[in-house]
């Protein structure tokens, strides 16, 4: 076990940076916020770690913060910025603001180190920091997504009028969707130099934006465990192509763009829906049992959505006091 | 100076085929179809395996690289975002899924590419086509860019006509403006998409032949840089006007050559991501746009 583990550290240690940034993309995606910020963030954060570690010898977890901070607030004023485009304008907004980041760092002389970047980022990041780190994330991310704030967030996305009709101030949310992908961005950003130690403007390119986005489309778009799914997919996945030689990329690709068109709710998605398939199955089957099948035919979804109503109704009080 | 122009110009004019029909397809029937710099690549790629085996003048390469650009991106349509389309719940889900499965899809001809050429530039060495340069005083100008210009106007004007007087080109604005409603109208739908893709594919297919012998070589990486210029080329004119790509064409290649003239040439590429934040920021619908930008 311990060999395996010092043969693949590195792997092992991308599949945490991978996971960090996929829930930065996942975050505002979970929101209706078509945002693409969070690699822009990963930037800014590896940035940050490098050069306060270089020029100050902060410890790790000090440039961590910092990373993840300047990330978040970078991120705040792009929503303040941004807050009136949706969609694909958005999205593309976002790219556009990732790429810009790469050329400035090419052109940021001293600073970061222009087109071959900063090398010799050495801080003392062990691998408990790295678990803590994520396991904070994760948890708080997994508590979102439940109760209240779960069926709120799940509001804002898929109606987000019907949600500001219920008191949910909308706007508010997509800040937040702004600010978190942040910090998570610059978390990614950051872990990674400190394990690295270099970044280039080459890392943080189109193919970043490409490959969180593969992450999450593979592993599924609604939950942080998709976001796992995917990360570990995409972090081992290469090396395990390795065994068909040449043909990986084209393998590779071949799985992106079948999963995208015909499996858009990821690995996690197919789970879910398996799961629920058999339970209402299950359920159908005791109701012909007794008798009642034909009355109850085609819920499922139309039955969760009105148990999310309902709930929203209740709550809605409580949201317009504040 | 005036050599700037002439090269801002030639380079202005295959951004211009080169967006022609990624514009067409986003304003029309609401595709942005991000394997089209794909298409475009593997267009001057599949002329190239062509023209590695058999001597073939300009005239048939330029062929064989605008029908291939026709299939993929028909095939694109067809395999990819037709299923899409079939199964989306609503149009920003389908929107979305399109532009993911467009990435997804653009993946496989790159790695096909860069497998064959390791990522190494490869160019027509084996066609019979010989570049000739003429010189005016100070000015050379290339018989390619002469062509590349008066190909990319020709191409740009007609379809912004097609589009103005056509029967199909009247359809065709219609789904732009209002799909449902214009389906309820007699519209096609599909055969109209088809044959958008169609042709957006070919122009993809021609501007990467031209591209290769303009340059002399290309980089199977070339089509992804290209698709966010086009980005904001489109962006800048407005989505869904033949006019403002034109404009948006030619204004980003000069301002790419002004920045690339007076300064250390590091930030061209921040020129195009920085028009569109700005576009996006303080003129949303572009400078000839019709409507206004979805808002959140």
């Amino acid at each position: 076990m311990s060999g395996w583990y010092d043969a693949n550290l590195v792997l092992v240690q991308s599949t945490f940076v991978g996971l960090l940034l996929a829930l930065s993309v996942q975050v505002p995606l979970r929101m209706g916020v078509f945002s693409f910020a969070g690699v822009g963030s990963y930037a800014i954060g590896a940035y940050t770690a490098a050069i306060v570690v270089i020029r100050w010898e902060a410890p790790a977890l000090l440039a961590i913060a910092a990373g993840a901070l300047l990330a978040s607030f970078v991120g705040w004023l792009l929503a303040l910025l941004l807050h009136r485009l949706g969609g694909l304008y958005l999205g593309m907004a976002t790219v556009a603001f990732d790429l810009i980041l790469s050329v400035v760092t090419t052109n940021g002389g001293e600073l970061t180190g222009g087109p071959t970047g900063l090398f010799g980022v050495i801080a003392d990041i062990s691998m408990a920091q790295i678990i803590g780190v994520t396991l904070i994330v994760v948890l708080l991310l997994a508590a979102s997504e439940r109760g209240r704030i779960g069926r709120r967030v799940e509001a804002v996305r898929d109606d987000p009028e019907l949600a500001a009709a219920m008191g949910i101030n909308v706007r508010r949310y997509r800040q937040a969707a702004f600010v978190v992908s942040g910090l998570l961005g610059g978390c990614a950003g950051a872990i990674n130099v400190l394990l690295r130690t270099t970044v280039g403007p080459a890392d943080i390119g189109f193919g970043l934006v490409v490959l969180a986005l593969t992450m999450i489309i593979i592993g599924g778009a609604k939950s942080w465990l998709g976001a796992l799914i995917g990360a570990v997919v995409f972090t081992w996945l290469p090396s395990i192509l390795a065994v068909v030689g040449e043909w990986q990329q084209i393998i590779y690709g071949t799985i992106v763009a079948l999963a995208a068109i015909w499996v858009p709710g990821g690995v996690l998605g197919l789970v879910t829906d398996a799961y629920r398939g058999i339970q209402q199955r299950r359920r159908l089957k005791e109701l012909a049992a007794a008798g009642a099948a034909d009355v109850v035919e085609d819920h499922g979804a139309d039955e969760e959505d009105l148990a999310v109503l309902e709930e929203l109704a209740q709550e809605s009080p409580v949201e317009r006091q504040r | 100076m005036l050599q700037d122009l002439v090269n801002a110009v030639a380079l202005g004019s295959i951004y211009l085929l080169f967006a022609l029909g990624m514009s067409l397809a986003w304003g029309t029937i609401g595709i942005l179809n991000f394997a089209h710099g794909s298409i475009f690549m593997f267009s001057a790629f599949a002329a190239y395996l062509i023209v590695n085996n058999v001597r073939l003048p300009m005239v048939a390469v330029i062929a064989i690289g605008t029908l291939v650009g026709a299939a993929l991106s028909l095939a694109v349509q067809v395999f990819a975002f037709e299923p899409i389309l079939r199964r989306a719940k609503d149009h920003r889900t389908a929107e979305m899924q399109i532009l993911i499965a467009g990435i997804g899809v653009a993946i496989v001809p790159l790695a096909i590419a860069q497998e064959n050429t390791k990522s190494n530039p490869f160019g027509f060495t084996g066609s019979s086509f010989k570049a000739t340069t003429y010189v005016l005083g100070d000015l050379r100008v290339t018989n390619i860019q002469i062509l590349v210009i008066v190909l990319a106007l020709v191409l740009g004007l007609g379809l912004a006509r097609w589009l103005q007087v056509s029967r199909n080109g009247l359809a065709l604005r219609s789904i732009g403006v209002d799909s449902e409603v214009s389906s309820i109208m007699g519209v096609d739908r599909r055969r109209l998409a088809l044959l958008t893709m169609l042709v957006a594919g070919g122009l993809a297919g021609l501007a990467g032949v031209l591209l290769t012998y303009n340059l002399g070589a290309i980089t199977p990486e070339s089509g992804e840089a290209l698709i966010l210029k086009a980005f904001a080329i489109i962006i800048l004119g407005g989505v869904g006007s033949i006019a403002g790509v034109i404009v948006g064409a030619y204004v980003l290649a000069l301002a790419e050559t002004v920045v690339l003239t007076q300064t250390s040439g590091l930030w061209v590429d921040a020129v195009s991501f920085g028009l569109i934040l700005l576009v996006l920021l303080f003129k949303t619908e572009g400078l000839f746009g019709r409507r206004e930008v979805r808002r959140a």
